[in-house]
């Protein structure tokens, strides 16, 4: 099958969205399909792209459900939407999180044929629909194939538009996890592993060094190791200048060192406060063996079994959280319990068995997506011809039938 | 003469938005339209999948409630198709457990899931395309102006998704 897939955030920035598009992608690689990605990409000379994905141009950050969205929208994106769809020929086309004003929408504007929606996030209110309202509706009525990957996207996709969606859940690549080793050079003694952004509230990070005195106390050879980008200030103020070097601050991490990032704690801990609705860090942690202690949000909830495959904490709670993650340090035998019945639940999200399932949803899109006419027309690729890239084509092309009209008009 | 130049605008406005409307309402019954063929060719695949497990069953009212009820799903019509697919749900729930542990049977079976489960995705994405026509036929234009012409209003096709086994029933 001929795949495109529409990542609407930027490609060299990490986050949740762009890791599930790659990784999908190099799954239905692996199963010999034939995959190209757009996606926005601040710097296509520096980053490291894979030879699949399709640079789309630079994103401006956006504040959106709670946090900054960088995301590509406007007409320059739109022409290289258009130009990519026209080379690519795909059979199905799949966006995601096509509900933000982004590469996705317009993909949905100016695609025919079978798309599919992939939807991340339970955002309670998209604020696309609540100002545009109605007017999305005919790119969005286009989509004939909905993917949600938690049980709160897909409540949400149901509240908004009406529509069902089919469940598939995030994938992992369970046995890159499972096989990594512990970082070197890291302190010795029982460690907590925290993997996001510092400064993003939602991470929880704020949680977990609230939860660090409480923890030394119990458990006094400790070290908290900290993996993510984002501005450091956060542990300067809430940490007691005589624990700072409890916390060992590792930076942005490559994803390759990430699974051995979780390798290297004896317990892995998600403080997250809200906004996640799939928890795919804790599936990565169980997968590399380490066990979980999280806030019960619903996602996490559900990912750990109510509790059976990780320990769960009230959400915000500094003081159990300081009291669950040193019951758990200081109880090796509760942690092989708790590291054996995660190692059942993942495997049911290895990308593996999530790829086929997502193959599923394509080919029954496919087959129920009408054959329109017009797109088996050849349309010339103009791009070919004019300059690539050029911001003045358009203007251009203006100028030119301009021209023509009164050439027309005036003999 | 501006009030002319106006009011021809706005006419002119008007017949393009009252034309692509249309358009897309018509668009809207192809996609229902694609997306039902889709659907009764994953049921019909089903009841053949379900017949496949015949053999394979001991003789009893179990395999016989299947022969009947998976020849009916076969050669069924529009109108009662829901009611024959959940016959066919029912039967082969009901069969299922008396299945021998040969490899042959379990990969007859591991067939039927996978049937049952695409079934459950083309239903699903039936159902949106007719959601999706139906709230645009609906709207005040499309009903004023009888954008749809005589086609039918699009009917949600609803049935049980019991046919599928615990693990599935989850993941769908």
């Amino acid at each position: 099958m001929r795949v495109g897939i529409v990542c609407p955030y930027t490609w060299d920035v990490p986050g949740g969205v762009q890791a599930h598009v790659h990784d999908l992608a190099l799954s239905l690689i692996e199963l010999g399909h034939d995959v190209s990605v757009l996606a926005p990409v601040d710097d296509p000379d520096t980053a490291d792209l894979p030879s699949w994905v399709v640079p789309a141009g630079r994103a401006v950050p956006v504040p959106y459900n709670g946090s900054v969205a960088r995301l590509a929208f406007g007409p320059l994106s739109l022409t290289r939407t258009r130009r990519w769809l026209r080379r690519g020929r795909f059979d199905v086309l799949h966006v995601h999180e096509p509900m933000t004003p982004s590469l996705s929408m317009l993909a949905c504007f100016a695609a025919r044929g079978a798309i599919v929606a992939t939807y991340h996030s339970s955002v309670v209110r998209s604020r696309a629909l609540a100002v545009f309202g109605n007017s999305l509706q005919p790119a969005l009525e286009k989509v004939t194939g909905r993917i949600a990957v938690s049980p709160a996207a897909r409540r949400t996709v149901m509240e908004h538009l009406g529509h069902d969606a089919v469940l598939v859940p995030n994938g992992v690549f369970v046995d890159r996890f499972a096989s990594a080793a512990p970082l070197d050079g890291l302190p010795p003694g029982p460690r907590v592993v925290f993997l996001g952004r510092l400064d993003e509230p939602r991470k929880g990070l704020a949680v977990l060094l609230r939860a660090l005195p409480g923890l030394v106390e119990r458990v006094p050879e400790v070290h908290l190791v900290v993996a993510g980008p984002g501005d450091p200030d956060v542990v300067q103020e809430l940490v007691p200048a005589a624990l700072r070097d409890r916390v060992v601050l590792l930076g942005l991490v490559s994803e390759e060192d990430k699974p051995r990032v979780y390798a290297s704690g004896d317990v892995y801990c998600a403080p997250n406060t809200h906004g996640e609705s799939f928890g795919i860090v804790l599936i990565e942690a169980m997968a590399a063996g380490t066990p979980v202690v999280a806030s019960d949000l619903d996602a996490f909830r559900r990912v750990l079994d109510d509790g059976d495959a990780g320990v769960l904490f009230p959400v915000g709670d500094a003081d159990a959280l300081a009291e669950r993650l040193a019951a758990l340090l200081l109880d090796p035998e509760r942690r092989r319990t708790l590291a054996a019945a995660a190692w059942r639940v993942v495997h049911a999200y290895d990308w593996h068995h999530v790829a086929r399932q997502v193959l599923a949803v394509y080919e029954a899109v496919a087959a129920a997506t009408p054959v329109t006419l017009d797109e088996t027309v050849d349309e010339p690729d103009v791009d070919d011809f004019g300059q690539d890239d050029d911001p003045t084509r358009l203007s251009e092309t203006l100028r030119r039938w301009l021209v023509s009209v009164r050439d027309r008009a005036v003999p | 003469m501006t009030d002319g130049i106006l009011l021809a605008v706005a006419v002119v406005l008007l017949a393009l938005y009252v034309t692509w409307t249309a358009g897309r309402l018509d668009r809207m019954h192809a996609r229902v339209d694609a997306a039902w063929a889709a659907l009764d060719a994953q049921l019909v695949r089903r009841a053949a999948a379900a017949r496949s497990l015949l053999p394979h069953l001991p003789a009893g009212p179990e395999r016989a409630a299947l022969d009947q009820a998976s020849a009916a799903a076969l050669g069924a019509a529009e109108q009662d198709r829901d009611l024959v697919e959940n016959a066919l749900t029912r039967a082969v729930r009901g069969a299922v457990p008396l299945l021998p542990s040969s490899p042959d049977a379990a990969r007859a079976l591991a067939e039927l899931e996978a049937m049952a489960h695409r079934a459950v995705l083309a239903r699903a994405f039936h159902n949106g395309a007719v959601s999706g026509a139906r709230t645009l036929r609906r709207r005040r234009l499309p009903r004023l102006l009888r954008l749809a012409g005589h086609r039918a209003m699009p009917q949600f096709f609803d049935v049980e998704d019991t046919a599928l086994p615990p693990d599935r029933e989850s993941a769908a």
